[in-house]
């Protein structure tokens, strides 16, 4: 039998005569591999994840020119920083009178579907068959779900609503009327687009950065509560997640160092069996680090396979949308564990070394 | 006699036993500081989700529309109604008065200022800043401050001017000079505006006790179906079922209730996201804690079943001397529920020590670990040790005592 062979036979029967010690071994690294594997993948996609929760707090940033309206070069510089992801919504105002109660309504210009689609919180109504969304407030006061008829300085039209809405902002006054009917009616084109960018807090500020450096004479604000809460919340909950998740893996990592040098503390007779036949304390090292490498790499491929579907099924479970394995992830968490068994196995081998193999075989 | 086995077996076997400890006390570590975090996650995000501001906003129901665009109002204060500011403490007064975090009225108007560098004409807005005020015994403070967490003051914040609800005299102010304590950076409209205490503004536009519209940072459950029924329409029970949970829409009507004549709306793009954001992250923790609740459990079975397993010949040798296996189940047992209470209980020490300084070091302030997590945390001890003991000891007496004692099993 050539050496090799002998080596794979010892590992091979080390590993079937006992295996309940061999199962326990990879169980637990396999614990290990799991829950570094489930957290590192959900820790890696977490901003994203979190992000995109910010969506429905509506527009993120309002660029108003200050003089002028914004050009057409101007809105596709806009469109090319803020990506295909995020959404701009250009609109212009101004004051018309109801012809019955003279009452002053602000009549936004604006495409109705995107602006609907930008502002997914506000509640609507949809109970007229027009093409204007009317503020909740504005149907109370004077319409009451009929049409609405506007003058605006020369001009007067009839506005047909197709919804109603509540938003618990100014909005509730205002009527938005499509922005093609808003520029025939006043002759006044949009010089404020509402943006929302898509995106983590770092990729907003750039995107804003880029925008007020691009965009001479635009005025370029983020709508700071929800751009501060979606830094804060993200940031404190990556915080979070990545803090516990260390204590765990460590206290876990540790708990699998305890198991594996304990059985393999139990193992004295072996070791001492192995020394007494003549094997040198470099064979016997050898022979119990393969054996814990092996146990380690099964185990440890076994974790991370079950921990990229544990992060899988969270991130469908909690965010509606998989997180998908981290391949990259694969090699740190299979070394590691072979690494971390490396030392929990031979290290108690130090302490065997040191005691003649006579005394443990006699028992002491 | 069997106490003294289960001495001398802890006496004898340190090692053996420290090794199991530990593991116990690791894997309970992990349950209690998760317990803990998952467990109060809620209520820390939620309060960094204040600094999205208020998330209900009071208007006078007979109120005209507002004119505003670009943050410019049209509007004269003197056009449409106001809400009596005396009537506003009353919010504190509803049922879920302890909910109302916060709220700042508003009063404002165009105004010719005069300034050293001569007359400008600028938005005059009156609120309070952090107005103390009373509502039974309990004390507190509120305005912008609060409900408004992300405006900048470059300087000192204004004082609130004048002990509500005394009104101040409408000659308070002739001839004084107003000095600025600060400039403010609210990022949005307040911006070119002069916001000033509400108290002066209401002199100075000479509207005592009004306040145009009210701001609200209310506490609430995030909305659901049954959050959106109207609750006239509800049967006594159900209604009852219906107000007395924190729904936005039912914090909306009791405040309309006590303040006659106003209207209450959601603050929509804030009170319906933060609800979502929140169980969002609450369900992450709650999910990552069950992972490692499940994984801790794993793990201490593991060591649990590994440490009894090494232990055959012992069992060999109780059995060839007559012990039945009840007895030496019960041994074992009762070996694992010692150690499991002492792993246990130095483990959840651990854990508060690391659910502290988790909840220090990133929300600034501590997590604070129920005492009720002990008890959970020891019985969970002791049901995962038994598992993984109970499986092992059945293992070891399922061999031959005279194989085992060969050391051929």
């Amino acid at each position: 039998m050539k050496r090799s062979q002998l080596l794979l036979r010892l590992l091979f029967k080390a590993a079937w005569v006992r295996k309940d010690r061999a199962f326990t071994a990879v169980v637990s690294v396999a614990v290990v591999a799991t829950i570094a594997t489930a957290a590192l993948t959900i820790y890696s996609d977490l901003e994203g994840k979190l992000s995109r929760e910010f969506r429905g707090f509506g527009a993120n940033v309002v660029l108003t020119k200050n003089s002028g309206f914004l050009t057409p070069d101007e809105l596709t510089g806009v469109h090319k920083i803020v990506g295909s992801a995020g959404e701009i919504v250009p609109v212009a105002y101004a004051i018309a009178t109801e012809t019955t109660s003279k009452a002053r309504i602000v009549v936004g210009g604006a495409d109705v579907d995107k602006l609907r689609e930008l502002n997914s919180s506000w509640s609507f109504s949809n109970t007229g068959h027009g093409n204007a969304l009317v503020g909740a407030r504005v149907d109370e006061t004077i319409t009451h779900g009929s049409d609405l008829r506007l003058s605006f300085g020369k001009a007067s039209a009839v506005i047909r609503p197709a919804g109603f809405f509540h938003s618990g902002s100014d909005d509730d006054s205002r009527v938005y009327i499509p922005l093609e009917d808003f520029v025939q009616l006043t002759g006044i084109r949009p010089n404020i687009a509402l943006l929302r960018i898509e995106g983590k807090p770092q990729q907003i500020q750039n995107a804003i950065s880029q925008l007020s450096a691009g965009l001479p004479g635009v005025e370029v604000k983020p709508v700071r509560q929800i751009t501060q809460a979606q830094t804060a919340v993200v940031g404190k909950t990556r915080s979070v997640v990545l803090a516990s998740s260390a204590a765990v893996v460590v206290l876990i990592m540790l708990c699998m160092v305890a198991t594996f040098t304990g059985s393999v503390l139990e193992r004295r007779k072996d070791f001492a069996v192995m020394k007494a036949l003549g094997a040198s304390n470099r064979t016997v090292n050898f022979l119990f680090a393969s054996e814990a490498a092996l146990l380690a790499l099964a185990g440890a491929a076994a974790g991370y396979l079950l921990g990229c579907v544990i992060a899988f099924w969270i991130g469908k479970a909690n965010f509606d949308a998989a997180i998908l394995p981290q391949p990259m992830l694969s090699l740190p968490i299979l070394l590691g564990s072979v690494a971390l068994a490396l030392i929990a196995s031979t290290a108690p081998l130090r302490l065997l070394q040191q005691i003649q193999p006579a005394g443990i075989l006699r028992g002491e | 006699m069997f106490l003294r086995l289960l001495f001398e077996s802890f006496r004898r076997q340190k090692r053996r036993k420290s090794v199991a400890l530990l593991a116990i006390a690791l894997g309970m570590s992990i349950a209690t500081a998760m317990i803990a975090v998952g467990n109060d996650i809620g209520d820390k995000i939620n309060q960094e989700l204040r600094s999205l501001g208020a998330n209900l906003v009071i208007t006078p129901i007979e109120d005209t529309l507002d004119v505003n665009i670009g943050g410019v109002n049209l509007k004269p204060a003197s056009e449409g109604a106001v809400i009596p500011e005396q009537d506003l403490i009353k919010m504190k007064g509803i049922f879920w008065g302890h909910n109302i975090k916060g709220f700042a009225p508003f009063l404002s108007d165009k105004k010719n200022i005069e300034t050293r560098g001569g007359e400008v004409n600028a938005e005059l807005i009156g609120t309070y800043f952090a107005q103390p005020l009373r509502h039974g015994d309990d004390q507190f403070s509120t305005g912008v401050r609060t409900v408004n967490p992300w405006w900048k003051v470059e300087g000192e914040w204004p004082q609130d001017y004048g002990n509500w609800p005394e009104q101040l005299p409408p000659d308070v102010l002739a001839g004084r000079k107003l000095r600025i304590s600060g400039i403010l950076d609210s990022g949005g409209a307040e911006d070119q505006a002069i916001v000033a205490p509400l108290h002066i503004v209401q002199a100075i536009l000479g509207q005592p006790n009004a306040v145009q519209r009210v701001t609200v940072s209310a506490l609430t459950k995030p909305e659901d179906a049954f959050a959106r029924k109207d609750p006239d329409k509800l049967s006594p029970a159900v209604r009852e079922r219906w107000y007395c949970s924190p729904y936005a829409n039912s914090i909306a009507y009791q405040l309309r209730q006590a303040l006659p004549n106003v209207r209450v709306e959601q603050i929509r793009p804030v009170e319906q996201n933060q609800g979502k954001v929140l169980s969002r992250v609450t369900g992450l923790m709650l999910l990552l804690s069950l992972a490692a609740l499940l994984a801790a459990a794993l793990a201490v079975s593991a060591a649990m079943a590994a440490t009894i397993l090494e232990r055959r010949q012992e069992v060999g040798l109780m059995k060839s001397l007559g012990a039945g296996n009840s007895a030496v189940a019960s041994l074992f047992l009762t070996e694992a529920a010692f150690l499991a209470i002492a792993g246990g209980l130095i483990g959840f020490l651990a854990g508060a020590v690391l659910a502290h300084r988790i909840g220090q070091s990133i929300f600034g302030s501590a997590i604070v670990v129920h005492p009720v997590v002990l008890a959970v945390v020891l019985f969970g001890a002791v049901l995962v040790t038994f598992l993984g003991s109970a499986g092992a000891v059945r293992k070891a007496m399922q061999f031959d005592p005279a194989v085992v004692l060969r050391g051929d099993a």
